[in-house]
Protein backbone atom coordinates (compact mmCIF):
# COMPACT_ATOMS: atom_id res chain seq x y z
CA UNK A 1 0.00 0.00 0.00
CA UNK A 2 1.28 3.42 -0.91
CA UNK A 3 2.32 5.19 2.27
CA UNK A 4 0.79 8.49 1.23
CA UNK A 5 -2.32 6.97 -0.31
CA UNK A 6 -3.30 5.62 3.07
CA UNK A 7 -3.32 9.11 4.49
CA UNK A 8 -5.65 10.17 1.73
CA UNK A 9 -7.93 7.28 2.62
CA UNK A 10 -7.90 8.29 6.29
CA UNK A 11 -8.71 11.89 5.51
CA UNK A 12 -11.29 11.33 2.79
CA UNK A 13 -12.94 8.07 3.73
CA UNK A 14 -12.26 7.51 7.37
CA UNK A 15 -15.41 5.44 7.97
CA UNK A 16 -14.24 2.81 5.51
CA UNK A 17 -10.76 2.93 6.98
CA UNK A 18 -12.03 2.36 10.52
CA UNK A 19 -14.37 -0.39 9.30
CA UNK A 20 -11.37 -2.11 7.77
CA UNK A 21 -9.50 -1.81 11.04
CA UNK A 22 -12.50 -3.34 12.78
CA UNK A 23 -12.41 -6.19 10.28
CA UNK A 24 -8.65 -6.52 10.64
CA UNK A 25 -8.15 -5.92 6.92
CA UNK A 26 -4.46 -5.52 6.06
CA UNK A 27 -3.69 -4.17 9.51
CA UNK A 28 0.03 -4.79 9.21
CA UNK A 29 0.29 -2.96 5.91
CA UNK A 30 -1.81 -0.09 7.16
CA UNK A 31 0.26 0.30 10.29
CA UNK A 32 3.51 0.17 8.37
CA UNK A 33 2.30 2.79 5.91
CA UNK A 34 1.05 5.07 8.69
CA UNK A 35 4.27 4.63 10.65
CA UNK A 36 6.51 5.47 7.69
CA UNK A 37 4.54 8.50 6.55
CA UNK A 38 3.91 9.95 10.00
CA UNK A 39 7.53 9.53 11.07
CA UNK A 40 8.70 11.22 7.85
CA UNK A 41 6.33 14.15 8.36
CA UNK A 42 7.22 14.52 12.01
CA UNK A 43 10.91 14.47 11.14
CA UNK A 44 10.36 17.25 8.62
CA UNK A 45 8.44 19.36 11.09
CA UNK A 46 11.11 18.72 13.71
CA UNK A 47 13.76 19.91 11.27
CA UNK A 48 11.81 23.11 10.65
CA UNK A 49 11.57 23.76 14.39
CA UNK A 50 15.25 23.10 15.00
CA UNK A 51 16.39 25.24 12.08
CA UNK A 52 15.76 28.33 14.16
CA UNK A 53 18.87 27.46 16.18
CA UNK A 54 21.39 25.57 14.06
CA UNK A 55 21.85 22.72 11.64
CA UNK A 56 22.68 20.35 14.50
CA UNK A 57 19.50 21.32 16.30
CA UNK A 58 17.52 20.77 13.09
CA UNK A 59 18.95 17.26 12.74
CA UNK A 60 18.44 16.54 16.42
CA UNK A 61 14.81 17.71 16.38
CA UNK A 62 14.17 15.75 13.19
CA UNK A 63 15.16 12.62 15.07
CA UNK A 64 13.57 13.52 18.40
CA UNK A 65 10.09 14.53 17.28
CA UNK A 66 9.20 11.10 15.78
CA UNK A 67 10.78 9.55 18.86
CA UNK A 68 8.53 11.66 21.08
CA UNK A 69 5.36 10.41 19.38
CA UNK A 70 6.56 6.81 19.22
CA UNK A 71 7.54 6.74 22.87
CA UNK A 72 4.21 8.28 23.91
CA UNK A 73 2.41 5.68 21.81
CA UNK A 74 4.31 2.84 23.43
CA UNK A 75 3.82 4.21 26.93
CA UNK A 76 0.10 4.95 26.58
CA UNK A 77 -1.37 2.24 24.37
CA UNK A 78 -1.39 -0.62 26.96
CA UNK A 79 -3.50 1.51 29.31
CA UNK A 80 -6.13 2.11 26.67
CA UNK A 81 -6.14 -1.53 25.61
CA UNK A 82 -6.53 -3.04 29.07
CA UNK A 83 -9.11 -0.52 30.25
CA UNK A 84 -11.14 -1.15 27.10
CA UNK A 85 -10.83 -4.85 27.74
CA UNK A 86 -12.18 -4.44 31.26
CA UNK A 87 -15.20 -2.60 29.92
CA UNK A 88 -16.15 -5.21 27.36
CA UNK A 89 -14.21 -4.26 24.24
CA UNK A 90 -13.32 -7.04 21.83
CA UNK A 91 -10.54 -5.07 20.13
CA UNK A 92 -7.11 -6.54 19.83
CA UNK A 93 -3.98 -4.69 20.91
CA UNK A 94 -3.01 -4.38 17.25
CA UNK A 95 -6.31 -2.68 16.46
CA UNK A 96 -5.76 -0.33 19.38
CA UNK A 97 -2.28 0.38 18.18
CA UNK A 98 -3.56 1.02 14.66
CA UNK A 99 -6.16 3.47 15.94
CA UNK A 100 -3.66 5.45 17.99
CA UNK A 101 -1.31 5.38 15.02
CA UNK A 102 -4.14 6.84 12.94
CA UNK A 103 -4.39 9.72 15.41
CA UNK A 104 -0.62 10.24 15.22
CA UNK A 105 -0.74 10.13 11.43
CA UNK A 106 -3.48 12.75 11.30
CA UNK A 107 -1.49 14.90 13.74
CA UNK A 108 1.62 14.48 11.60
CA UNK A 109 -0.23 15.44 8.42
CA UNK A 110 -1.58 18.57 10.08
CA UNK A 111 1.87 19.44 11.40
CA UNK A 112 3.22 19.08 7.88
CA UNK A 113 0.51 21.37 6.59
CA UNK A 114 1.43 23.92 9.28
CA UNK A 115 5.15 23.64 8.52
CA UNK A 116 5.23 26.33 5.77
CA UNK A 117 3.58 28.79 8.19
CA UNK A 118 6.07 27.96 10.92
CA UNK A 119 8.88 28.30 8.38
CA UNK A 120 7.55 31.70 7.39
CA UNK A 121 7.60 32.89 11.00
CA UNK A 122 11.03 31.38 11.48
CA UNK A 123 12.37 33.56 8.68
CA UNK A 124 10.49 36.73 9.55
CA UNK A 125 10.60 36.93 13.32
CA UNK A 126 13.28 36.08 15.80
CA UNK A 127 11.29 36.20 19.00
CA UNK A 128 12.10 32.92 20.68
CA UNK A 129 9.18 32.91 23.12
CA UNK A 130 6.72 33.74 20.36
CA UNK A 131 8.13 30.96 18.18
CA UNK A 132 7.86 28.54 21.07
CA UNK A 133 4.23 29.46 21.76
CA UNK A 134 3.42 29.32 18.06
CA UNK A 135 4.64 25.74 18.01
CA UNK A 136 2.73 24.87 21.16
CA UNK A 137 -0.40 26.25 19.47
CA UNK A 138 0.24 24.27 16.31
CA UNK A 139 0.80 21.07 18.28
CA UNK A 140 -2.35 21.67 20.29
CA UNK A 141 -4.52 22.10 17.19
CA UNK A 142 -2.97 19.11 15.41
CA UNK A 143 -3.18 16.98 18.55
CA UNK A 144 -6.84 17.81 19.19
CA UNK A 145 -7.79 16.90 15.61
CA UNK A 146 -5.72 13.72 15.93
CA UNK A 147 -7.48 12.53 19.07
CA UNK A 148 -10.83 13.44 17.52
CA UNK A 149 -10.02 10.92 14.80
CA UNK A 150 -9.06 8.43 17.48
CA UNK A 151 -12.38 8.98 19.21
CA UNK A 152 -14.32 8.46 15.98
CA UNK A 153 -12.26 5.39 15.18
CA UNK A 154 -12.89 3.91 18.60
CA UNK A 155 -16.62 4.35 18.11
CA UNK A 156 -16.55 2.53 14.78
CA UNK A 157 -14.18 -0.22 15.84
CA UNK A 158 -16.07 -0.88 19.08
CA UNK A 159 -19.48 -0.79 17.39
CA UNK A 160 -19.94 -4.54 17.75
CA UNK A 161 -19.52 -4.55 21.51
CA UNK A 162 -22.45 -2.46 22.79
CA UNK A 163 -21.96 -3.57 26.36
CA UNK A 164 -20.07 -0.98 28.39
CA UNK A 165 -19.99 1.45 25.48
CA UNK A 166 -20.55 4.47 27.73
CA UNK A 167 -17.84 3.34 30.13
CA UNK A 168 -15.43 2.88 27.22
CA UNK A 169 -16.21 6.37 25.99
CA UNK A 170 -15.36 7.73 29.43
CA UNK A 171 -12.19 5.66 29.49
CA UNK A 172 -11.21 7.12 26.16
CA UNK A 173 -11.78 10.68 27.40
CA UNK A 174 -9.66 10.01 30.44
CA UNK A 175 -7.03 8.32 28.33
CA UNK A 176 -6.82 11.34 26.02
CA UNK A 177 -6.02 13.48 29.06
CA UNK A 178 -3.34 11.02 30.16
CA UNK A 179 -1.98 10.94 26.62
CA UNK A 180 -1.70 14.73 26.61
CA UNK A 181 0.08 14.76 29.98
CA UNK A 182 2.47 11.97 29.05
CA UNK A 183 3.14 13.61 25.68
CA UNK A 184 3.92 16.99 27.18
CA UNK A 185 6.16 15.50 29.85
CA UNK A 186 7.91 13.39 27.23
CA UNK A 187 8.44 16.52 25.14
CA UNK A 188 9.88 18.27 28.18
CA UNK A 189 12.24 15.36 28.82
CA UNK A 190 13.44 15.23 25.22
CA UNK A 191 13.82 19.01 24.87
CA UNK A 192 15.21 21.15 23.30
CA UNK A 193 13.32 20.96 20.02
CA UNK A 194 13.75 24.60 19.08
CA UNK A 195 16.90 25.50 20.96
CA UNK A 196 17.27 28.79 22.84
CA UNK A 197 19.27 31.13 20.60
CA UNK A 198 21.65 32.22 23.34
CA UNK A 199 22.59 28.70 24.27
CA UNK A 200 24.88 26.25 22.59
CA UNK A 201 23.49 23.18 20.88
CA UNK A 202 22.72 20.37 23.25
CA UNK A 203 21.09 17.06 22.46
CA UNK A 204 19.19 16.92 25.74
CA UNK A 205 18.86 19.60 28.35
CA UNK A 206 19.10 19.05 32.08
CA UNK A 207 15.89 18.07 33.76
CA UNK A 208 14.19 20.64 35.92
CA UNK A 209 11.10 22.79 35.75
CA UNK A 210 8.13 21.57 33.82
CA UNK A 211 6.38 22.12 30.54
CA UNK A 212 3.44 24.09 31.91
CA UNK A 213 5.51 26.45 34.05
CA UNK A 214 7.71 27.16 31.04
CA UNK A 215 4.76 27.95 28.80
CA UNK A 216 3.36 30.21 31.48
CA UNK A 217 6.72 32.02 31.71
CA UNK A 218 6.83 32.43 27.93
CA UNK A 219 3.37 33.95 27.87
CA UNK A 220 4.44 36.25 30.69
CA UNK A 221 7.47 37.42 28.74
CA UNK A 222 5.51 38.01 25.56
CA UNK A 223 3.00 40.10 27.49
CA UNK A 224 5.88 42.01 29.05
CA UNK A 225 5.38 40.93 32.65
CA UNK A 226 8.89 39.58 33.11
CA UNK A 227 11.97 38.30 31.32
CA UNK A 228 12.82 34.62 31.32
CA UNK A 229 16.30 34.30 32.80
CA UNK B 1 -43.14 3.56 -29.43
CA UNK B 2 -45.86 3.75 -26.83
CA UNK B 3 -45.40 0.01 -26.14
CA UNK B 4 -41.68 0.38 -25.52
CA UNK B 5 -41.91 3.32 -23.10
CA UNK B 6 -43.54 1.51 -20.16
CA UNK B 7 -41.07 -1.33 -20.37
CA UNK B 8 -38.15 1.08 -20.04
CA UNK B 9 -39.81 2.73 -17.10
CA UNK B 10 -40.44 -0.72 -15.71
CA UNK B 11 -36.79 -1.48 -15.95
CA UNK B 12 -35.91 1.71 -14.13
CA UNK B 13 -38.46 1.03 -11.45
CA UNK B 14 -37.24 -2.52 -11.01
CA UNK B 15 -33.75 -1.26 -10.53
CA UNK B 16 -35.00 1.27 -8.02
CA UNK B 17 -36.96 -1.33 -6.08
CA UNK B 18 -33.96 -3.65 -6.02
CA UNK B 19 -31.78 -0.89 -4.73
CA UNK B 20 -34.29 0.06 -2.04
CA UNK B 21 -34.66 -3.56 -0.98
CA UNK B 22 -30.93 -3.97 -0.79
CA UNK B 23 -30.58 -0.87 1.33
CA UNK B 24 -33.35 -1.95 3.65
CA UNK B 25 -31.69 -5.34 3.99
CA UNK B 26 -28.36 -3.85 4.90
CA UNK B 27 -29.90 -1.54 7.49
CA UNK B 28 -28.27 1.62 8.74
CA UNK B 29 -24.61 0.83 8.01
CA UNK B 30 -23.67 2.09 4.57
CA UNK B 31 -22.74 -0.88 2.36
CA UNK B 32 -19.73 -0.63 0.16
CA UNK B 33 -21.95 -0.87 -2.92
CA UNK B 34 -24.05 2.04 -1.70
CA UNK B 35 -20.88 4.04 -1.27
CA UNK B 36 -19.80 3.47 -4.83
CA UNK B 37 -23.30 4.34 -6.00
CA UNK B 38 -23.19 7.49 -3.95
CA UNK B 39 -19.95 8.45 -5.60
CA UNK B 40 -21.55 8.15 -9.01
CA UNK B 41 -24.75 9.94 -8.04
CA UNK B 42 -23.94 12.52 -5.42
CA UNK B 43 -27.44 14.03 -5.25
CA UNK B 44 -29.98 12.07 -3.21
CA UNK B 45 -32.09 10.13 -5.67
CA UNK B 46 -35.40 10.98 -3.99
CA UNK B 47 -36.29 14.29 -5.58
CA UNK B 48 -35.36 13.64 -9.21
CA UNK B 49 -37.18 10.31 -9.17
CA UNK B 50 -40.53 11.77 -8.18
CA UNK B 51 -41.15 12.99 -11.73
CA UNK B 52 -40.57 9.74 -13.65
CA UNK B 53 -43.01 7.97 -11.31
CA UNK B 54 -45.69 10.54 -12.09
CA UNK B 55 -45.09 10.19 -15.78
CA UNK B 56 -45.58 6.44 -15.45
CA UNK B 57 -48.94 7.04 -13.83
CA UNK B 58 -49.98 9.35 -16.66
CA UNK B 59 -48.83 7.18 -19.51
CA UNK B 60 -49.47 3.67 -18.27
CA UNK B 61 -52.84 3.68 -16.59
CA UNK B 62 -53.34 -0.14 -16.38
CA UNK B 63 -50.12 -0.71 -14.46
CA UNK B 64 -51.34 1.11 -11.38
CA UNK B 65 -50.75 -1.86 -9.11
CA UNK B 66 -47.06 -1.79 -10.05
CA UNK B 67 -46.71 1.94 -9.66
CA UNK B 68 -48.50 2.30 -6.34
CA UNK B 69 -46.19 0.01 -4.33
CA UNK B 70 -43.23 1.76 -5.90
CA UNK B 71 -44.66 5.10 -4.86
CA UNK B 72 -45.17 3.77 -1.38
CA UNK B 73 -41.68 2.38 -1.24
CA UNK B 74 -40.31 5.56 -2.76
CA UNK B 75 -42.05 7.55 -0.06
CA UNK B 76 -40.58 5.28 2.58
CA UNK B 77 -37.24 5.52 0.91
CA UNK B 78 -37.52 9.29 0.94
CA UNK B 79 -37.95 9.26 4.69
CA UNK B 80 -35.22 6.70 5.13
CA UNK B 81 -32.75 8.49 2.92
CA UNK B 82 -33.49 11.86 4.46
CA UNK B 83 -32.62 10.33 7.80
CA UNK B 84 -29.45 8.57 6.81
CA UNK B 85 -28.29 10.40 3.75
CA UNK B 86 -24.88 11.87 4.19
CA UNK B 87 -22.84 13.81 1.69
CA UNK B 88 -21.12 11.19 -0.40
CA UNK B 89 -17.42 10.74 -0.08
CA UNK B 90 -15.69 12.25 -3.05
CA UNK B 91 -13.95 9.91 -5.41
CA UNK B 92 -10.49 9.17 -4.02
CA UNK B 93 -7.91 10.58 -6.33
CA UNK B 94 -4.22 10.51 -5.63
CA UNK B 95 -4.01 14.30 -5.91
CA UNK B 96 -3.82 14.98 -2.18
CA UNK B 97 -1.23 12.26 -1.68
CA UNK B 98 0.82 13.71 -4.52
CA UNK B 99 0.46 17.20 -3.09
CA UNK B 100 1.53 15.94 0.30
CA UNK B 101 4.59 14.31 -1.21
CA UNK B 102 5.49 17.51 -3.02
CA UNK B 103 4.96 19.58 0.10
CA UNK B 104 7.25 17.28 2.04
CA UNK B 105 9.88 17.46 -0.70
CA UNK B 106 9.59 21.24 -0.89
CA UNK B 107 9.99 21.52 2.86
CA UNK B 108 13.06 19.33 2.78
CA UNK B 109 14.63 21.56 0.14
CA UNK B 110 13.70 24.68 2.14
CA UNK B 111 15.20 23.22 5.32
CA UNK B 112 18.45 22.47 3.51
CA UNK B 113 18.54 25.94 1.93
CA UNK B 114 17.96 27.86 5.14
CA UNK B 115 20.64 25.87 6.91
CA UNK B 116 23.41 26.51 4.39
CA UNK B 117 26.08 28.74 6.00
CA UNK B 118 26.22 32.12 4.24
CA UNK B 119 29.51 33.38 5.68
CA UNK B 120 32.61 32.12 7.43
CA UNK B 121 30.96 32.58 10.82
CA UNK B 122 28.38 29.97 9.91
CA UNK B 123 25.43 32.35 9.79
CA UNK B 124 22.51 30.74 8.00
CA UNK B 125 19.37 32.25 6.58
CA UNK B 126 17.44 30.76 9.49
CA UNK B 127 19.65 32.46 12.06
CA UNK B 128 20.50 35.66 10.17
CA UNK B 129 18.13 38.06 11.92
CA UNK B 130 19.27 40.21 14.85
CA UNK B 131 18.04 38.21 17.77
CA UNK B 132 17.84 40.48 20.80
CA UNK B 133 14.15 39.62 21.19
CA UNK B 134 15.02 35.96 21.06
CA UNK B 135 17.72 36.02 23.70
CA UNK B 136 17.46 34.27 26.97
CA UNK B 137 19.36 36.53 29.32
CA UNK B 138 21.77 34.37 31.26
CA UNK B 139 25.34 34.26 32.48
CA UNK B 140 27.85 33.62 29.72
CA UNK B 141 25.79 35.31 27.01
CA UNK B 142 28.10 36.94 24.47
CA UNK B 143 26.62 39.97 22.74
CA UNK B 144 27.53 42.74 20.39
CA UNK B 145 25.49 45.68 19.17
CA UNK B 146 24.98 45.91 15.43
CA UNK B 147 27.00 49.08 14.82
CA UNK B 148 29.51 48.67 17.63
CA UNK B 149 32.69 46.63 17.47
CA UNK B 150 32.89 45.95 21.19
CA UNK B 151 31.95 42.48 22.34
CA UNK B 152 30.62 41.87 25.83
CA UNK B 153 29.95 38.88 27.98
CA UNK B 154 27.26 38.85 30.63
CA UNK B 155 28.50 37.72 34.04
CA UNK B 156 26.60 38.08 37.33
CA UNK B 157 24.11 40.34 35.63
CA UNK B 158 26.86 42.73 34.48
CA UNK B 159 28.27 43.29 31.02
CA UNK B 160 32.00 42.74 30.83
CA UNK B 161 33.82 44.13 27.84
CA UNK B 162 36.14 41.67 26.12
CA UNK B 163 39.08 43.95 25.56
CA UNK B 164 40.91 42.17 22.74
CA UNK B 165 40.75 39.35 20.25
CA UNK B 166 43.36 37.52 22.33
CA UNK B 167 41.11 37.80 25.35
CA UNK B 168 38.17 36.62 23.25
CA UNK B 169 40.09 33.52 22.20
CA UNK B 170 41.75 33.07 25.59
CA UNK B 171 38.38 32.78 27.31
CA UNK B 172 37.24 30.20 24.77
CA UNK B 173 34.64 32.21 22.90
CA UNK B 174 33.90 31.63 19.23
CA UNK B 175 32.17 33.79 16.65
CA UNK B 176 29.26 31.42 16.78
CA UNK B 177 28.69 32.47 20.40
CA UNK B 178 28.29 36.14 19.54
CA UNK B 179 24.70 37.37 19.36
CA UNK B 180 24.20 40.58 17.45
CA UNK B 181 21.58 42.81 19.01
CA UNK B 182 20.03 46.13 18.06
CA UNK B 183 21.90 49.31 18.98
CA UNK B 184 21.03 50.51 22.45
CA UNK B 185 19.88 47.09 23.63
CA UNK B 186 22.86 46.77 25.99
CA UNK B 187 22.16 50.08 27.71
CA UNK B 188 19.82 48.36 30.12
CA UNK B 189 22.68 46.37 31.66
CA UNK B 190 25.15 47.50 34.29
CA UNK B 191 28.78 47.50 33.14
CA UNK B 192 31.23 45.29 35.01
CA UNK B 193 35.02 45.16 34.92
CA UNK B 194 36.43 44.39 31.46
CA UNK B 195 37.81 41.01 30.56
CA UNK B 196 41.49 41.38 29.72
CA UNK B 197 44.16 38.99 28.70
CA UNK B 198 47.57 39.37 30.30
CA UNK B 199 50.65 38.70 28.24
CA UNK B 200 54.10 37.66 29.32
CA UNK B 201 57.13 36.14 27.63
CA UNK B 202 59.45 33.62 29.27
CA UNK B 203 62.60 35.74 29.00
CA UNK B 204 61.11 38.74 30.77
CA UNK B 205 59.66 39.23 34.27
CA UNK B 206 57.20 41.92 33.12
CA UNK B 207 53.52 41.36 32.66
CA UNK B 208 51.49 43.42 30.22
CA UNK B 209 47.77 43.82 29.78
CA UNK B 210 46.46 43.79 26.23
CA UNK B 211 43.82 46.43 25.84
CA UNK B 212 42.40 47.78 22.60
CA UNK B 213 45.40 46.61 20.60
CA UNK B 214 48.10 48.15 22.88
CA UNK B 215 50.10 46.59 25.70
CA UNK B 216 49.99 48.20 29.12
CA UNK B 217 52.73 47.35 31.60
CA UNK B 218 51.54 46.37 35.07
CA UNK B 219 54.15 47.92 37.26
CA UNK B 220 54.01 45.60 40.30
CA UNK B 221 52.15 42.79 42.08
CA UNK B 222 50.10 45.26 44.10
CA UNK B 223 48.77 46.85 40.90
CA UNK B 224 48.21 43.38 39.45
CA UNK B 225 46.04 42.35 42.39
CA UNK B 226 44.36 45.72 42.70
CA UNK B 227 43.06 45.30 39.13
CA UNK B 228 41.51 41.98 40.13
CA UNK B 229 43.75 39.85 37.93
CA UNK B 230 44.63 36.25 38.62
CA UNK B 231 47.58 34.21 37.39
CA UNK B 232 45.30 32.02 35.30
CA UNK B 233 44.68 35.01 33.03
CA UNK B 234 48.35 35.27 32.09
CA UNK B 235 49.05 33.99 28.63
CA UNK B 236 52.59 33.20 27.46
CA UNK B 237 53.62 34.52 24.07
CA UNK B 238 56.91 35.08 22.31
CA UNK B 239 58.94 38.14 23.36
CA UNK B 240 59.11 39.23 19.73
CA UNK B 241 55.33 39.33 19.53
CA UNK B 242 55.18 41.37 22.73
CA UNK B 243 57.80 43.81 21.48
CA UNK B 244 55.83 44.34 18.27
CA UNK B 245 52.78 45.55 20.18
CA UNK B 246 52.55 49.34 20.63
CA UNK B 247 52.89 50.66 24.19
CA UNK B 248 50.01 52.16 26.11
CA UNK B 249 49.74 53.88 29.46
CA UNK B 250 51.17 51.95 32.41
CA UNK B 251 49.02 50.44 35.14
CA UNK B 252 48.70 52.48 37.32
CA UNK B 253 49.42 55.48 35.07
CA UNK B 254 52.36 57.83 35.40
CA UNK B 255 55.26 55.40 35.64
CA UNK B 256 57.06 56.63 32.57
CA UNK B 257 57.95 54.67 29.48
CA UNK B 258 57.38 50.95 30.04
CA UNK B 259 60.30 48.50 29.89
CA UNK B 260 60.46 46.30 26.82
CA UNK B 261 60.35 42.56 27.27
Amino acid sequence: MNNLAIIETILRNRHRFFTEIRGGVELGQKMRAMLVSSMAFLALYGAVMGSTHSLWQALSSAAKLPLLFLATLVVCSPTLYFFNLIFGSDQSLTQNFALILTAITVTAVLLLSFAPIVLFFLLTTSHYQFFKLLNVGVFTVAGVVGVTFLSQGMRVVSASGKEGAQARRNVLRLWILIYAFVGSQMAWTLRPFIGAPSMKFELFRQLGGNFYANIFASIGEILGFFTVR
Amino acid sequence: MKDQQPSRVDQMLNLLVEEIEERMRVGKGPPPAAESLAVEAPIPPVVPQAEPVKSVEAVAEPEVEVVEPVEAVAGFEEMELEERWQPPAPAVSPKAARLMGRLALGLLVAIVLINIPLNRHGTTLATAMPDSAALIIRDGLVVKEEDDEEIYVLQDGKLRWISSLDAFEHFGFTWGDVHIVEDGFLDQFEKGTPLHVLLKCRDSPHIYRLEGGVKRWIVDIAAFEAEGHVWEDVQFVSCGHLRDLPDGETIPPGHGPPPQP
